[in-house]
């Protein structure tokens, strides 16, 4: 299976970017960012399991500050894709 | 009990306030400080209430709606971001110690506009006048001495001519007349949510137009590496644990509003006020505080009673159950521009839960004090 993380800066980012994608149809879930991928220590992620690149232009659209996308299949680790 | 003093705290709460209040205590932890359930019912309740205040005061981005502890914190914060030493803030003459004090610890000229009372044109020529080369004006919507309501959408526009960035005191009106941050477009608005907001003690707002500077550091939930706070909102600003219970109390309170209609509530104070006025005027020994242009007279209401001390006044009443406030009411400004500074006034204030039958007991108990 599938998950995307599209990093958020902050939990009120994360929760108004997973609020929106519900509101549009795509399952969502505001979470804790693993660590490996926040840089600057802790940090919150939008994870989505499809509707990847519709979900990215949604939130771009509606002017939420989202970062870096991240893919996991079958439990293999986090690589970055660009949406 | 008869409450009239909700100019300082709006006593009475609807009552699906107090069961949110305790349903987000019962239930949530602590916003943005992890991912479990507890934590997360707490980051929805402060979502919850940013996006509804931001929808009630037509302020676009809820990400920009900070969560104080009250309205003085959320002035505190913004009087820091703008001032730098020696700058001249002009500031309206009914501005509360909430106000002047923040300005005078961070060493701005304080420059009052407009010492008439009442007098809307002369505060706006003054405005006028003082603008130019100012680093910052404040300015309250409503006096919360006299209910006196500034013409705050006109001295907006002044500084926005002006380039001069521009504190709204939204203490008194927030909740009860128009208040619209895009038509206002200052940089900073703030309010408490325990007044006409109906939400609970601890909790104020503060609507960021601009950037600014955070009053506490600490932890964020975000960022945690940095030993900055962090560069957005609404973290910046909400360093340490924040009172998630009381921000449902706030959604709760901003919901009630807008179901019964903000409109309904301001004329249902407004003629409160002017009923207190109707039984009160005329009557040897009494002297009413009122602005001459009836609409521009908030739920607000300060009077004087001859040869009393309005300390007196107000304790008589609270043996009767009556409850007033009296005093300078933190604001020495507005006194010394009406001319009440050495007796201070009694102060009735009301709320949507007070009733005309309730202002008719007021005015008589006020009528024996004579």
């Amino acid at each position: 299976m599938k998950t995307y993380l599209i990093m958020c800066r902050s939990v009120t980012s994360a929760q108004r970017a997973a609020r929106l994608l519900e509101n549009a149809l795509i399952r969502s879930a505001a979470v804790k960012a693993p660590k490996d991928l926040t840089r600057s220590g802790c940090g919150y992620a939008v994870r989505i399991h499809a509707d990847s690149e519709r979900a990215v232009k949604l939130l771009r659209s509606r002017e939420i500050s989202i970062g870096k996308i991240y893919l996991t299949e079958d439990g293999s680790e986090y690589r970055e894709v660009s949406l | 009990m008869i409450y009239l003093d909700s100019a300082a705290t709006s006593f009475q709460k609807p009552p699906q306030v107090l069961r949110a209040f305790v349903k987000t205590l019962g239930e949530a932890s602590s916003p943005g400080r992890g991912a479990h359930r507890p934590a997360m019912r707490a980051a929805d309740a402060m979502l919850d209430m940013r996006e509804d205040a931001s929808a009630f005061f037509h302020f676009k981005d809820p990400e920009r709606v900070v969560m104080t502890m009250n309205a003085t914190h959320a002035l505190n914060i913004a009087v820091r971001s703008l001032v730098r030493k020696g700058g001249r803030a002009v500031v309206s003459a009914y501005e509360h110690n909430a106000v002047i004090r923040p300005l005078h610890a961070c060493g701005a000229e304080i420059d009052p506009a407009g010492g008439r009372a009442f007098d809307s044109e002369e505060l706006l020529r003054s405005f006028r006048e003082k603008l130019p080369g100012a680093a910052l004006a404040v300015c309250t919507h409503v006096s919360n001495v006299f209910g006196y309501i500034l013409p705050i959408r006109e001295i907006a526009a002044l500084c926005r001519e002006n380039g001069v960035p521009l504190i709204v005191d939204a203490s008194q009106s927030a909740g009860v007349l128009p208040l619209d941050a895009e038509e206002l477009q200052a940089d900073y608005i703030a309010m408490p949510g325990h007044k006409s907001l109906l939400g609970v003690p601890g909790s104020g707002l503060l609507l960021c137009g601009a950037s600014a500077e955070p009053l506490l550091f600490g932890g964020s939930g975000s960022d945690s590496l940095s030993r900055e706070m962090p560069p957005y909102l609404p973290d910046r600003l909400e360093a340490g644990t924040q009172n998630a219970p009381a921000a449902s109390a706030l959604s709760e309170g901003i919901r009630f509003i807008r179901r019964h209609g903000r409109e309904h509530i301001e004329a249902h104070e407004k003629s409160l006020c002017r009923h207190m006025v109707e039984l009160l005027h005329g009557k040897d020994g009494i002297e009413l505080f009122l602005a001459p242009d009836e609409s521009e007279q908030s739920g607000v209401l300060s009077l004087r009673i001859t040869g009393r001390d309005c300390e007196e006044v107000a304790s008589r009443l609270a043996a009767d159950e009556i409850c007033v406030r009296s005093g300078l009411h933190c604001a020495p400004l507005a006194h010394k521009s009406v001319g009440t500074l050495e007796s201070g006034t009694v102060r009735l204030s009301f709320s949507p839960f007070n009733t005309h039958g309730e202002i008719e007991k007021a005015a008589a108990k006020l009528i024996k004090i004579i």
